[in-house]
């Protein structure tokens, strides 16, 4: 009996550092803020009022709010199908049994992306800004450039963004695609050959359907990430011009820290989480129901 | 053939891909300008204008100097004609605006005179001063430069020279003729990362970042491999739950818990401290996970045998499990490293003051004000960047066995 309460003392010991951390920073935190969202809470003001449902009705009545919500939309629609594409097709090309030098590619594709969102989007302002890289390489091949940055233009700075997004996020995702690929037996792309299969037909009746499970772990690891576009907003636009690069995680920044209305935006981010949640269950039946 | 054209198409679409980095790091090493026009050399004053008032606009003369155009000239159309009385010294001000004469190799102008010896003085914006005595040794149009290494190290702050006087002192009356003050600037300099560090708290950032991520890493190390032990090898009610809930929290947008935490470390009165920054991440879901699959494979006799020497629980876990996870903890590490290094939104919102503001917030703060600049905002990115491609360039493999299963097992 004492030998069996040693061992949940010690097991007890073991967990305990993070039990506590887990508990406060992790699962508090997530009961609270749904507790908030139904209040006023200002964030500065001990006091708050019980307001109901009225955050989330606010919400999505809020113009601001729309448009970044919108904006999000776009951002993760209008990436998504590119990250996948590039960074399959990079995959399988480095994968590609007449490729040397196989470990410097694999390196140098993933590269940049381990350098982090400020970074990459600080040398992306210089790339984009009025006499940068992009205004001069249009203007060398006699195209009509832009007089000013291409982030201080409502039309383009969204698309810019997006274009930087896409490329900043290929080589991570290559590295998932390549470790799918490599997780393919051999065998079934020997037996394929001895009956004289086509290179199409190896890709598509054998490669992708045993890729299925990585190719849907990718589109909804990139899905969940893509909704939480902040550090590049922050960085390079702050959501500006007149709110075209607005994204729901950066409205929730400003209402929280900068309006200081965190009840609000603790239900922004209660809708942001149910998006997230309908997207991945969405993407769970249309990617998973036919393996 | 086709194999050699691949390999092409391969190195073209790598250069592709690191192209923004490349950049960032040529244009970090250059003196002024940008990617497509790198400024090498920049003229002070040519003395081509039309007309003398806009030139007095930057000359000034003082006891009695006066100056006009001259069409005589050693390259190009006009020069500067300064008109001398004798006997007495007359000095005439180039005005330079608060111009930064750190990163130049050599300041050159092209001089007609009878005057053997003159000086030149260089004043800041502190109105101190340093001489040169120039030795004119010809009568003809011709060059002298100043180097940098005449200048440095003396009295007058090279960052901000306000204005350069030419003090003459003649015996008769004479005329001198003076034309194209121009910089040549290093090419390549390593200033702009001196700058960088020393003038705009970089240090400090890169300083509280590595505090952070030390500390963060050393914690998941210890915390993160208790816990996994406990999952992997040990008993207890609720292990399962406990367990999905860890996962369940993972998939969790951070921004949803954002708001209570930064509520609880204001409270605490952790709000612009290492508390802050640290406390919530030294353990973490993705260090429990990935060590809990590896101890899960290690071989349960040696725990075994050790157990029945005698040994203790915490004596096989750190005699024992911890040699044994080197592998997996150093993949955990780096990738915790990484992670921590690379965070803005959470130190973003925990920071307060300048003093203890992490990198990237640091960089993102600092580039809305220095978009011009971008040879310095470059040097600025550079030296936020390279620690991990340096990490990334050792670490490679235990990086990317980091990514892919933490993601593929996720």
């Amino acid at each position: 009996m004492k030998r069996q309460t040693k061992y949940n003392l010690e097991t007890f010991i073991l967990l305990l550092p993070f039990l506590i951390i887990f508990m406060i920073f992790g699962i508090f935190p997530i009961g609270y803020s749904f507790f908030m969202s139904f209040t006023d809470y200002s964030g500065i003001n001990p006091h708050y009022n019980f307001v109901g449902l009225s955050n989330y009705i606010r919400a999505f009545q809020d113009e601001v709010f729309l448009i970044a919500l919108k904006n999000t939309f776009i951002f993760v629609i209008g990436t998504i199908p590119f990250t996948t594409t590039f960074s399959l097709l990079l995959a399988l090309l480095i994968n590609s049994k007449h490729l040397p030098f196989k470990g410097l590619f694999k390196a140098g594709f993933f590269l940049p992306s381990v350098i982090s969102m400020v970074v990459i989007s600080t040398i992306w302002i210089y790339l984009y800004s009025a006499n940068g890289f992009f205004n001069n390489m249009m203007k060398l091949f006699g195209m009509h450039a832009l007089d000013t940055s291409w982030l201080a233009s409502t039309k383009t700075a969204l698309i810019s963004i997006m274009i930087m997004d896409i490329w900043a996020a290929i080589g991570y995702y290559t590295i998932l695609f390549l470790a799918g690929l490599q997780g393919i037996p051999g065998e079934v792309y020997e037996a394929a050959s001895i009956d004289g299969a086509s290179k199409k037909q190896t890709f598509f009746n054998i490669t992708l359907p045993l890729l299925k499970p990585t190719l849907f772990f990718i589109i909804s690891l990139n899905t969940i990430r893509s909704f939480q576009i902040f550090a590049e907003i922050f960085t390079m636009t702050g959501g500006g011009p007149s709110n075209s690069t607005q994204t729901v995680v950066h409205y929730l920044y400003q209402t929280s820290f900068r309006q200081f209305e965190m009840g609000y935006a603790s239900a922004i981010a209660y809708i942001l989480m149910a998006i997230i949640m309908v997207f991945t269950i969405i993407q769970k039946r249309l990617l998973r129901s036919d393996i | 053939m086709k194999r050699f054209l691949f390999l092409i198409l391969m190195f073209t679409l790598l250069i592709m891909s690191l192209f923004p980095l490349i950049t960032m790091f040529y244009t970090a090493i250059i003196p002024e300008g940008n990617l497509t026009h790198v400024i090498k050399e920049k003229y002070l004053n040519d003395f081509e204008i039309k007309y003398i008032r806009y030139i007095k606009r930057k000359v000034k003369t003082y006891d009695g100097a006066k100056i006009s155009i001259s069409k005589d000239s050693p390259e190009t159309k006009q020069s500067l004609k300064i008109d001398l009385e004798p006997d007495k010294t007359q000095r005439i001000a180039l005005l330079t605006n608060d111009l930064d004469l750190r990163m130049m190799k050599n300041l050159s102008f092209f001089i007609k005179s009878d005057i053997k010896d003159f000086n030149i003085i260089f004043y800041d914006v502190d109105e101190n001063q340093t001489k040169i005595e120039i030795n004119n040794d010809s009568d003809k149009w011709h060059k002298i430069s100043i180097s940098y290494k005449l200048l440095k190290n003396r009295e007058v702050d090279l960052k901000h020279i306000t204005k350069i006087v030419f003090s003459f002192t003649p015996t008769k009356e004479t005329s001198v003729f003076l034309d194209d003050f121009k910089i040549e600037y290093k090419y390549p300099t390593l200033l702009n990362f001196i700058n960088v560090w020393k003038e705009n708290n970089f240090a400090i950032y890169i300083f509280n970042s590595l505090i952070v991520a030390i500390i963060v890493v050393i914690g998941n190390i210890i915390f993160s491999t208790m816990v996994a032990y406990g999952f992997a090898r040990r008993e207890f009610f609720g292990k399962n739950v406990l367990f999905m809930i860890v996962l369940a929290t993972m998939m969790i947008p951070p921004q949803t818990t954002i708001i209570p935490i930064f509520i609880i470390m204001k409270n605490l009165g952790w709000i612009d401290t290492y508390y802050a920054l640290t406390i919530p991440f030294l353990v973490t879901p993705f260090g429990i996970f990935l060590l809990k699959q590896y101890i899960e494979q290690l071989p349960i006799e040696l725990e075994q045998a050790a157990y029945v020497d005698g040994a203790n629980t915490f004596q096989i876990l750190f005699k024992i499990i911890f040699p044994l996870s080197k592998p997996a903890i150093a993949v955990m590490a780096i990738n915790t490293f990484i992670t921590s290094w690379n965070m803005l939104f959470y130190p973003l919102v925990m920071t307060t003051s300048k003093e203890m503001r992490t990198v990237q917030v640091g960089l993102a703060l600092f580039q809305k004000f220095n978009q011009v600049d971008w040879p310095t905002l470059m040097a600025a990115s550079s030296i936020i960047g390279i620690p991990v491609i340096i990490a990334f360039l050792i670490f490679q493999k235990h990086i990317i066995s980091g990514i892919t299963q933490g993601a593929v097992k996720g």
